[in-house]
């Protein structure tokens, strides 16, 4: 037992510092490989790293009525997308497989957004409330998808162990899985939704909101949202890769990690292209869009709980 | 030593004499209000007592019959076993922080006396717990269920100089007395039916009667039996607000009354149709009936309904505007889930596959348990709506904002319970949807459509979410709004008294200690199964799926799913001081400042984002759906865009 407590802890170690260390990297990448697919120099790829710790050091400006709420608020977005790597197999195996099932992972992920919801209400400028009306909207619909894509996967296997879910586990039929590769395509088709980026980014919408929820923060309450917003791109790709792409998982030791990385660096890639190539939808447009998908993804479920 | 029923009678005594006696006392407020404190704690004390007694050494073999005239079948019983005990718990846990909120809450009403409200008030709760525990399904049902609703009745119409108030009021009385009568006409039905194929009983509404009657029946006359528990499902459904019965006269009977009574009716008065529900379908008909008993067709009806519930009620909630009607339709669709849970524990149950009975029990325990949460949480946000009303003397989201700053406990408590009703993770309702997800989605081997009726429920927490941060956000975050500086510049403070702030409290501390550490709550119903000897309570008791420590948290269905809060909590804690830390690494300076609105103008009440504004894509979306709120009068401001 104590053994198993041990590796837990560290196995969490590993994979929070693993995401502290490689998210900031990642936007980095996203921003260089954005400005080169729109003709432009872009900055250094550690650029990310020096603006976090710039905005570490400067004035903590606090516009809302209540700070305290956007103290708390801020801290807990951050705290909430970090325990997620706890429980998601990041090259090695789930670290806290025993503390909870898939079910809180739903709940968690949708979570991360709401906490930042809940510091921009606290800021309550007019800018924020709208892109918290948007962002909420996005949620309703997207949520529902991630967990159809987990449950499908728990029904093939019939459970909701971390491990067992997040091991490839919507191919896990017997004939040919259809409902995992439905999901497959429309969790591709989302992804860029989940990570928060163009085309999908409306809730912050530089160019009309000015960031929404994040408009009124500065200083290391910005950099703690910013830092929870980077690391929700790798732990989407992490979570994606275990549901989707197991392949190479049960390598030995330093392989496993390295083929772990280049998945999550080629969604990356991938999220960064797509980016830079689209333009933004209107939020009518995403919710209609969202919907098409999450009747395709009832389909999926419906095909999954029939065993395909 | 007193038997629980011995128990149970004194206390509904105590309530009907109490409500006697407090009527000379209402010229002086304060007094009647203590009194029927006092009054509601001897009677829940009696309760616990008999709770405690049958919790841990079971029920007593028979119900006690305190008065009877067996030739017209009138009988006076009563029996606690496990299920009315796990419902009676809840009912004197709700009403003795209501009846505390009342003293003072009641002296906001200075053109109304409490001369109508306090005598009510035990009347409705004395009823409450006869209803739960009598054995009769005719007589004493009768009685006990007029005794609920007249009060009721009275209470919904307290500020009767309100015409929409008497219009509430009118509804609430003429759907109760509609469900009355379905659940009468279903009673005689299985009495009538039952006597003349077995021979005059002497109690031939007694539940041991007609339980044993049941074999025969279900063999010899299945439309009969099948027209019966069809209007028990009318009755019952129509008392807790399921669809399409709840929106005709839930949402506009929860917001008419005063908030305790609110609370009262919604955290434990339409809970008495859980318990019908549950008593009739689950602990009325014998295990040998099983095979014909088409329970699966009724756990399909039963689930189907609860998923169309749980939908329609939070996609309504999520459009309303007021607050006490925003969580009156928060009420329909919670008790959408407790439906779910049952339909797919019947569904469960009569499945021959060999997992099937451990995933009954779960979606038993998923249920009865967010009943139990429903009360806490939902008791809880209506006492917020009651303290913001005080406050602010308004229940129109989009005229508040900024409160959290005037009444920081409102505040956390309404967080608290905003977070619980939304099942966040480390709160309550967590704990009793997911027995209900696990239940349904690992059953959907036994009944296919489960899996479905699992995703629309978790579709609809992630509105319920999305409901409860504009409840919580508009009111409590945001930014002033006029009414509130004027309010506050008028009355100096605005949070509300000790007397009102300690049943919050109470409340929500009890949300926290069940979210974290469900195992209580798990042990509790198991040892509540255990003490139901009585049709498939006693099938469910046999298998215990969940191993459940207070440390270790919850593990179910073979370790497939589980849930260990405290742990979470911990990792959630570290997690939080680390942000914390990075956050103060570099020592930034705090400076206060005025949101930024593009530099134009100073911000005024005009510039507000309110309630109103929020969600406008899915609101038109579903505009078909229903339960748009009325136009509010005075001037509506309208943010374009979204």
């Amino acid at each position: 037992m104590s053994h198993g407590v041990i590796s837990a802890l560290l196995g969490g170690v590993l994979n929070v510092g693993l995401v502290l260390l490689l998210a900031p990297l990642c936007q980095g990448v996203l921003r260089k490989v954005t400005a080169r697919v729109q003709s432009r120099q872009g900055p250094p790829i550690w650029q990310p790293y020096f603006d976090l710790l710039k905005l570490l050091g400067k004035e903590d400006i606090e516009s809302g009525e209540s700070p305290g709420m956007q103290r708390f608020a801020a801290c807990l977005s951050l705290a909430t997308v970090l325990s997620i790597p706890c429980l998601v197999p990041m090259g090695f195996a789930a670290p806290m497989n025993d503390v909870a099932d898939v079910y809180l992972l739903i709940y968690l992920l949708a979570l991360c957004g709401v906490c930042t919801l809940l510091a921009g209400l606290a800021a309550g400028s007019t800018y924020s409330l709208v892109g918290i009306s948007r962002e909420m909207m996005s949620i309703i619909v997207l949520e529902p998808l991630f967990a159809i894509a987990l449950l499908v996967g728990a029904l093939h296997t019939r459970s909701f162990r971390l491990d067992t879910v997040l091991n490839g586990s919507v191919y896990a039929t017997d004939g040919f899985p259809w409902s995992g590769l439905i999901m497959l395509g429309v969790i591709l088709l989302s992804f860029q939704a989940f990570v928060q980026r163009v085309p999908f980014d409306i809730s912050e919408a530089e160019t009309e909101l000015m960031e929404g929820p994040l408009m009124e923060y500065s200083g290391p309450k910005l950099a703690l949202l910013k830092y929870a917003q980077m690391a929700k791109l790798v732990i989407y790709s992490a979570l994606f890769v275990g549901l989707f792409v197991p392949w190479g998982s049960g390598e030995p030791f330093p392989w496993n990690c390295l083929v772990f990385a280049m998945k999550v660096f080629a969604l990356v890639l991938l999220v960064t292209l797509v980016a830079a190539t689209h333009a933004r939808y209107r939020i009518d447009q995403a919710i209609r869009y969202f919907a098409f998908l999450l009747s395709i993804a009832f389909v999926a479920l419906v095909l999954a709980s029939y065993g395909h | 030593m007193i038997t629980p029923e011995q128990a149970v009678l004194a206390a509904i005594l105590i309530c009907l004499g109490g409500a006697v006696l407090v009527l000379p006392l209402s010229r002086n407020k304060n007094s009647a209000g203590w009194f029927a404190f006092f009054v509601t704690v001897a009677s829940a004390i009696l309760i616990l007592l008999a709770v405690g007694e049958v919790l841990t050494s079971g029920p007593s073999p028979h119900a006690a019959t305190f008065w009877a005239m067996p030739e017209i079948g009138f009988a006076l019983c009563i029996h606690v076993d496990g299920l009315t005990s796990m419902f009676l718990l809840l009912a004197a846990v709700i009403a003795v922080p209501t009846s505390f909120y009342s003293i003072v809450y009641m002296r906001h009403y200075p053109d109304y006396g409490v001369a109508r409200y306090y005598p009510h008030f035990l009347a409705f709760l004395a009823a409450m717990y006869g209803l739960l525990s009598t054995t009769d399904m005719m007589w004493f049902f009768f009685i006990f269920w007029q005794m609920m609703t007249l009060p009721g009745y009275a209470l919904i119409r307290f500020e009767n100089r309100k015409p929409e108030n008497i219009r509430a009021a009118n509804k609430f009385l003429i759907m109760m007395q509609i469900a009355c009568a379905a659940t009468m006409i279903g009673a005689e039905l299985l009495a009538v039916t039952g006597a003349a194929a077995r021979g005059g009983a002497s109690l031939k509404y007694d539940f041991d009667t007609v339980s044993g009657n049941l074999p025969l029946l279900l063999a010899t006359r299945p439309g009969t039996t099948a027209l019966a528990f069809a209007l028990f499902l009318v009755g019952f459904g129509i008392k807790m607000g399921m669809w399409p019965f709840g929106q005709f006269w839930l949402p506009d009977a929860h917001p008419a009354a005063p908030s305790p009574v609110s609370a009262m009716l919604s955290g434990v008065m339409i809970k008495t149709g859980v318990y019908g529900l549950m008593r009739y379908f689950l602990w009325l008909v014998p295990v040998e009936a099983q095979s014909d008993y088409p329970m699966a067709r009724w756990g399909l009806i039963v689930a189907v309904l609860g998923t169309v519930t749980l939908f329609t009620g939070t996609m309504q909630a999520l459009k309303q505007e007021q607050t006490k009607r925003l969580l009156a339709f928060h009420s329909i669709g919670q008790i959408g889930y407790i439906l779910l849970g049952t339909g797919a524990c019947m569904v469960l149950l009569s499945s021959t596959r060999p997992d099937a009975a451990a995933l009954a029990t779960i979606a038993f325990f998923g249920a009865l348990f967010h009943v139990l949460n429903h009360g806490l949480f939902k008791g809880l946000l209506f006492l917020n709506a009651g303290s913001l009303l005080h406050a602010t003397g308004t229940q129109d989201l989009n005229k508040m904002g900024g409160l959290m700053k005037f009444m920081p406990l409102t505040a956390i408590t309404a967080l608290i319970a905003s977070f619980s009703i939304s099942g966040v993770p480390l709160f309550n309702g967590y704990v009793s949807k997911w027995s209900i997800c696990v239940a349904a989605l690992l059953g959907s081997g036994s009944a296919r459509y489960l899996a479905v009726c699992a995703v629309i429920a978790i579709l609809t927490s992630a509105l319920t979410l999305a409901s409860f941060i504009k409840f919580f956000g508009t009111s409590f975050l945001s930014r002033t709004s006029a009414l509130v500086t004027e309010r506050a510049a008028r009355n100096g403070r605005l949070e509300v008294g000790w007397i009102m702030q300690i049943p919050q409290v109470f409340l929500a501390s009890l949300c926290v200690l069940l979210g974290l550490v469900p195992a209580i709550a798990f042990r509790l119903m198991q040892h509540a199964l255990d003490a139901s000897r009585q049709g498939f309570g006693a099938a469910l008791s046999k298998s215990a799926p969940m191993v459940s420590g207070p440390l270790t948290g919850l593990e179910g269905f073979d370790a497939a799913a589980r849930f260990a809060p405290l742990a979470l909590a911990a990792l959630l804690g570290l997690l939080f001081l680390v942000a914390y830390g990075i956050s103060r690494i570099g020592g930034a300076p705090r400076r206060a400042a005025v949101p930024w609105l593009c530099g134009y103008v100073p911000e005024q009440d005009c510039h507000r984002y309110v309630a109103h504004n929020f969600y406008g894509e899915i609101k038109r979306y579903f505009r078909w759906l229903g339960g748009m709120p009325h136009p509010q009068p005075g001037k509506q401001k309208v943010l374009k865009g979204n």
